[in-house]
């Protein structure tokens, strides 16, 4: 916090990195665009990650930071640097597996619902009469976790628009990239049937366990973004799992010295296994050497099944 | 107006301060909004635990010419109390985020008040009289005996202590899936529009078992979702016209004889990006926090994080007036996302419309470090002033502020690493006929009025 002039270290930090807007472009600026651009994509998703209000958090405030995170990977996707953003990698299963569930009605508007009440009417030529407001609040309430078995009918969003993605971990994303028309919410339900069975949606399911097309490695960089807005809640329920405890120390430069040993959460300590591993592949980049270029990130089925099974926590 | 002197110059005075001394803040008696009635005989504050404190002008003093009549308590009550969403396993804050008030028309004043999520209507009433000589009735209400009655008498009125009661006529619920921002009562004073982070909708004020949705850009796939709605307040002489302001720093005019749902905007005002400024926060600090109409309804105003921008319902394409309040703050702007003050939504207010007033075309917004900023629209210059205890007497005027964004710091400016980011201000209010105005800071009220000679 800035003011009564006590000088944070992180201050320090970012004194060299503000001030004059820096161009990608500009040779020796680069770098410190770069750290720039990295310091300011992990702060959001700090911020995202690690709020636990008893409120809803403000959907205002999320949107504009979704925003700049998605206009980040934009950046890096065509500046064709895949450091994959790893740093979602891990989810604790355990306590959040029944919020999960809780949080799984919601969910379901976030696909097209064919026979909403307020898409039907829609169907009303709008131009001729009012929308009684309480019609509106239907599809909130809307609990149907089938409608969300929607893929067939829906055409698969192009890559460019996974920008905004779930705020689950990236075990979903990979379930997604085997999906062919993957939103979050079916990557949700694919991991739910997958993990429990509770819900039979032997659609989905079998889309999730098959192989499907997986998109390209830059597509991969789309990772965790909570595009879950409708369930501003469910970014409440990952504080247990913080990055900082899993990644980052704090946001001064031990950032960029990973050391996986210091994740402290039990869930999170779970996860290291897989997460580790895959973290230092994916964060060594960032702590001394330049951006290194197309690295694309490949996972097979078994891999996937491990992660299935740490993120269900069985 | 600067205060140098002469002509039409306003000068600020300190006149009043409410609110607890101590330093350390009780979270509820944060205010959260501040509202002048249209005579601003009254002036409403709401506060983060839910409650309205509602002060009156006392009655000029005609001996006492120097200043004009002092606020004090009228009516406190406790507007919302905080619920649970059971759905979502969320507290429902009772923080009042809006309160706008309804034309007097008979004794009684009325006001609407808003939470999260539900808005409620409040009479405000006097009662200085009370009944007495009832035949069946004591004095102290115990019923008498029948039989002891033998004569009978008319009931008459006496004069009792003033007692001022609020009670809830409407309660306007359960049409907000999002948290509401705002709330704007139509110039025809039979409906009123609430805006909440994606939807519009239009209520009668009698009816609170139904409500029109007449803006809606919630979209199919909520994780399309980039933009949502910040602002929204009708014109202030069509009463078919409204606008809303976005995350993105647009603002939408619409007018409800076009369609029933309002999605298509009339008018679209948003002003090109300024490729020299570009930065991350671009977006951020063009969200957009308040829309106010000036009075005409020819001009609005709106506050985005670093500046207030004048409009001209004429021209779509850019701002016809642009006023900096804090640009010393650009360079920081990393730091103010950390730290969330980036999302701090600063309101603003035009002068009174009042014909005294109105030569002078003024508009005021806040900033930290409890500085204020007005900005004369006549003459182009602007000032900063702070709400503090300190060196605040009676009908001092009150020092311009100076704030030194870099280099060497002369005497008495404030360096922008010395300011106070817990003391903002976010909500101004400018009294509706005279040069008196109320800013609060985070659980103050103050009252400034211009020196009267």
């Amino acid at each position: 916090m800035l003011g009564k002039g006590g000088k944070r270290k992180f201050d320090e930090h970012e004194d060299g990195l503000e001030g004059k807007v820096v161009s990608p472009t500009d040779g020796p600026s680069k770098v410190s665009y770069t750290l720039q651009r990295q310091t300011i994509f992990n702060i959001s998703l700090m911020k995202l990650y690690n709020h636990r209000p008893l409120t809803e958090p403000s959907l205002q405030k999320t949107v504009l930071i979704n925003n700049m995170l998605r206009r980040i990977q934009e950046e890096l996707k065509q500046e064709g640097s895949l450091r994959p953003m790893f740093v979602a990698a891990s989810q604790p299963a355990d306590p959040l597996g029944d919020n999960f569930r809780e949080a799984q009605p919601a969910f379901s508007h976030l696909a097209p619902p064919a026979l909403l009440p307020a898409e039907l009417v829609s169907a009303v030529p709008l131009e001729s009469c009012l929308t009684p407001a309480s019609l509106l609040e239907d599809d909130a309430f809307c609990t149907s976790p089938a409608v969300q078995h929607d893929g067939p009918t829906k055409p698969p969003p192009p890559p460019a628009l996974q920008a905004v993605k779930d705020s689950f971990s990236s075990a979903l994303d990979e379930i997604e990239e085997l999906c062919p028309a993957p939103t979050s919410a079916e990557a949700v339900a694919a991991a739910e049937a997958a993990a429990d069975g509770s819900k039979a949606q032997p659609g989905v399911h079998a889309k999730a366990e098959g192989v499907a097309e997986s998109r390209t490695a830059e597509a991969k960089l789309m990772d965790p973004l909570p595009g879950n807005f409708e369930i501003t809640a469910s970014t409440g329920f990952l504080t247990d799992l913080t990055l900082d405890d899993i990644l980052f120390a704090d946001i001064d430069t031990s950032m960029y010295d990973f050391d996986p040993c210091t994740s402290a959460t039990g869930a999170a300590s779970k996860m290291a296994p897989v997460s580790a591993d895959e973290l230092l592949k994916t964060l060594a980049p960032y702590s001394s050497q330049p951006v290194t270029p197309n690295q694309p990130f490949k996972m097979d089925l078994t891999e996937l099944d491990h992660i299935m099974e740490v993120l269900v926590g069985s | 107006f600067l205060g140098a002197g002469g002509g039409n110059d306003i000068q600020w005075c300190f006149s009043q301060v409410k609110g607890a001394v101590d330093d350390d803040v009780a979270e509820a008696d944060i205010i959260s909004t501040v509202e002048f009635n249209h005579s601003g005989e009254l002036l409403a504050t709401g506060d983060k635990g839910g409650r309205v404190v509602i002060f009156q002008q006392e009655q000029e003093n005609k001996t006492q010419s120097h200043s004009r009549g002092e606020y004090n308590v009228y009516s406190t009550f406790q507007s919302h109390e905080p619920e649970f969403d059971y759905l979502k396993s969320l507290e429902i804050e009772e923080k009042i985020n809006k309160i706008r008030w309804l034309p007097q028309k008979n004794a009684a004043q009325f006001l609407l008040s808003t939470n999260d999520k539900t808005i409620k209507l409040w009479k405000i009433s006097e009662r200085d009289k009370r009944p007495e000589g009832y035949n069946l009735k004591e004095e102290d209400g115990r019923y008498r005996d029948p039989t002891t009655v033998t004569t009978l008498r008319v009931p008459v009125f006496r004069p009792m202590d003033l007692m001022v009661e609020a009670s809830p006529r409407r309660i306007f619920a359960n049409a907000h899936t999002y948290h509401i921002n705002s709330i704007s009562i139509n110039s025809d004073y039979e409906t009123y529009l609430s805006a909440d982070d994606l939807r519009i909708n239009l209520w009668h004020l009698e009816i609170t078992d139904r409500s029109f949705n007449i803006v809606d850009i919630k979209p199919a796939n909520m994780e399309e979702l980039t933009e949502v709605i910040t602002a929204a307040e009708f014109h202030p002489n069509s009463c078919s016209t409204f606008v809303y302001s976005s995350s993105k720093g647009t603002i939408r005019l619409c007018d409800m004889r076009a369609s029933a749902l309002c999605d298509r905007h009339s008018k679209l005002f948003e002003e090109p990006e300024d490729p020299s400024n570009r930065s991350f926060f671009s977006e951020i600090i063009s969200s957009i926090s308040d829309v106010k109409f000036s009075h005409s309804g020819r001009y609005m105003m709106t506050r985005d994080y670093l500046s207030v921008k004048i409009w001209d319902l004429n021209m779509e394409n850019r701002p016809v007036e642009t006023y900096q309040v804090h640009e010393y703050l650009r360079s920081k702007l990393c730091s103010l996302y950390e730290n969330d003050c980036i999302f701090d939504k600063f309101e603003c207010c035009w002068n009174g419309s009042d014909r005294q007033v109105e030569f002078l075309s003024l508009c005021t917004s806040g900033s930290y470090n409890n500085f204020f900023r007005m900005f004369d629209r006549n003459t182009k210059r602007d000032i900063t002033l702070e709400a503090s205890r300190e060196n605040n007497k009676p009908r001092t005027v009150l020092k311009p502020r100076k704030v030194c964004a870099s280099g060497k710091r002369k005497k008495d400016e404030i360096s922008v690493d010395s300011l106070d980011f817990n003391k903002k201000i976010l909500h101004t209010a400018w009294h509706p006929k005279e040069n008196i105005i109320a800013v609060a800071t985070t659980n103050n009220l103050y009252i400034f009025q211009d020196k009267m000679n």
